[in-house]
């Protein structure tokens, strides 16, 4: 068989997580809401009505496109894009062709690779369809919902990469604080270009669109299945037909839905009725500087005090990483010294963290692997996350453990208890107290239980073994130890005292 | 300019018409006629002149991000429409 090179282009559509929707004054959050109950006339497109532009949606808009380090254009213009179907009663979509007011950007996946993307426009979403048989149903809920559609260069090469950079970009949007994104109720939705050439070839194949996917998991499956679908066909010196096809996560497989050739007349128009945007430098640099930490600060603050495959599990829950910079340092504010990195940024003789105050590699790297080790073994671990132990009790925990009060077992078990309704108030301290879990470390303390213990009859064989030269004993006697003490004592401080005192 | 039927049919496709011979006949002549009319607009040389999206000069013409009371509710709205069924409007099916 022979090899292609796979290209795809990501077209995704982010819901913007406004109170009210892009054009009419009625409440854009429909979730667990009765159909048609968040609908205006305007959305009705009734007789007379005319839209009015939403002014927190192009301020959303415009703080996506600084999370995705793209061009804000000053000026950008609607357009209407017509098409004739009763998910939108008008008739035509508000949407922006000619002069969207997000430019040229990019982002960085996980390992580095660069995805560059073409250009972020503003539009309204459409309402929602329920088919039956010889009818449907429409509701408006969802019509007149502001999105952006982010448009990437055609630079992914991978199913991979593809759900990667799905992924971190349902990262960015959630981070910057534009959306919900609430993937199930399709917050966050990806139409997948891909197509095939032969390996070494100067002009790409014909695309074939994957429409709809809503999840990162079926992105990888869509593009794994295309790539098998289209090399067959490329293989049996077929064409690959250039149109639209669905996916479904049941059948693992895309089938056609409508061939481009025949759609795709618009009839694309200035849209009359919303007067174009006018950005001031002014706007644009304030949202610049209110854009809140993101996932590549934290790889950049954090890279040397967690693991990269750890920190990649951690950023999925962006309350926890903020919860982590509030660690790093109290007394200079994780967040102001983030964006003065990113303002030296601009200046390359400033540029770099070097100016930044020293952080506290030991607490981050020990209160990531916690929170990493629940994410991993428990079910459901992320409502764990649903309220974050305070900083003073994380910050006594890593100390009680660093100090030897607490062993690692017993760390992991106050930490917890951090989360346990019953206890989560407390202090690490008043925790540990309760649970019976602090080791005893006082020498002059463990001394008097060892002396207690080498008293005891049952063991005085094990001691003659142990000074007999059988070092392996030694682990029996601080069990004994460990027994007397109820289970509080340092096992390692213990054995010490052991061989101290044997060895006399 | 001369509209032929293939462009009308399509147009009538485009927007879920379904139209008579007569009426597709007599649309093409009305269309035929409008698109006269506007053409004498291409005398003018347009070169390097921006497209115009608003004749008043209007810009930013934003609302606050508010839920403001409709006064037309769901009910009302409803009736609006041909047929309804569990609060939804129904349509033909459509695929």
């Amino acid at each position: 068989m022979s090899k292609y090179e796979i290209t795809i282009g990501i077209e995704c559509h982010v819901q913007l997580a406004t109170k009210t929707k892009l054009f009419s004054e009625v409440d854009n959050d429909a979730r667990g809401k009765e159909p048609n109950s968040c609908v205006s006339p305007v959305d009705y497109a009734l007789p007379g009505m005319l839209p009015r532009l939403n002014a927190e949606a192009v301020r959303f808009a415009v703080r996506a496109g600084h999370a995705m380090n793209a061009e804000i254009n000053p000026i950008s213009r609607f357009d209407r894009k017509h098409y004739y179907y009763p998910d939108l009663p008008k008739g035509y979509q508000i949407s922006q062709l000619y002069q969207p007011i997000i430019g040229a950007g990019f982002i960085e996946l996980p390992d580095g690779t660069k995805v560059r993307i073409e250009h972020a426009h503003l539009e309204e979403d459409a309402g929602k369809l329920s088919h039956f048989g010889s009818y449907s149903l429409v509701d408006l809920n969802r019509a007149g919902t502001p999105l952006i559609e982010i448009v990437s260069m055609p630079d992914i090469h991978s199913a991979a990469h593809a759900r990667d950079y799905c992924k971190e970009l349902w990262r960015i949007m959630t981070y910057a604080g534009v959306t919900y994104g609430d993937l199930y109720n399709g917050n966050m939705r990806f139409d997948v270009n891909i197509s095939l050439a032969p390996e070494g070839a100067k002009e790409l194949g014909t695309r074939a669109e994957i429409k709809n996917l809503n999840s990162f998991r079926s992105v990888e499956r869509a593009v794994e299945y295309e790539y098998q679908r289209q090399s067959k066909l490329l293989d049996k010196g077929e064409k690959v037909k250039q149109e639209t096809r669905g996916w479904s996560d049941d059948t693992g497989k895309t089938t056609a839905q409508r061939s481009k050739e025949e759609a795709q007349d618009y009839r694309y128009m200035p849209e009359p009725d919303v007067p174009p945007i006018h950005l001031s430098d002014e706007y644009i640099a304030t949202e610049k500087s209110a854009l809140p930490l993101l996932p590549s600060d934290y790889r950049a603050r954090f890279a040397d005090a967690i693991p990269h495959d750890t920190l990649e599990i951690l950023l999925d829950y962006q309350p926890l990483m903020e919860k982590l910079g509030e660690l790093d340092d109290l007394n200079h504010p994780f967040e102001a010294r983030s964006q003065s990195r990113r303002e030296a940024a601009s200046d390359p003789a400033t540029a770099g963290v070097a100016s930044v105050p020293r952080k506290d590699v030991q607490i981050i790297s020990k209160v990531a692997n916690l929170f990493a080790s629940v994410l991993l073994a428990e079910e459901k671990s992320a409502e764990y996350l649903n309220d974050l132990p305070s900083v003073a009790q994380l910050r006594d925990l890593v100390k009680m453990n660093s100090d030897k009060e607490l062993s690692s077992t017993a760390t992991k078990e106050v930490f917890l208890k951090f989360f346990d309704p019953q206890m989560k108030t407390k202090s690490t301290k008043d925790i540990a107290k309760e649970l019976g879990v602090i080791q005893e470390n006082d020498t002059a303390a463990l001394e008097k239980i060892v002396d207690t213990v080498l008293a005891k009859p049952e063991t005085q064989k094990a001691q003659a073994d142990f000074k007999a030269g059988q070092d392996k004993v030694i682990g029996f006697l601080v069990g004994q130890v460990m027994k007397e003490s109820h289970g509080q004592a340092n096992p390692s401080a213990v054995q010490q005292i052991l061989r101290t005192k044997l060895s006399k | 300019m001369k509209i032929t039927r293939e462009e009308i049919n399509h147009l009538a496709q485009l927007s879920n018409f379904s139209l008579s011979d007569e009426e597709a006949k007599s649309l093409g002549t009305d269309l035929e006629n409008i698109i006269k009319y506007i053409s004498q607009l291409d005398e003018l040389d347009v070169k390097g002149v921006e497209p115009t999206y608003q004749v008043f000069e209007m810009e930013n013409v934003w609302r606050p991000d508010e839920i403001q009371p409709q006064e037309a509710d769901r009910e009302q709205l409803l009736a609006l429409t041909k047929e309804q069924q569990d609060n939804q409007i129904k349509v033909p099916k459509v695929l």
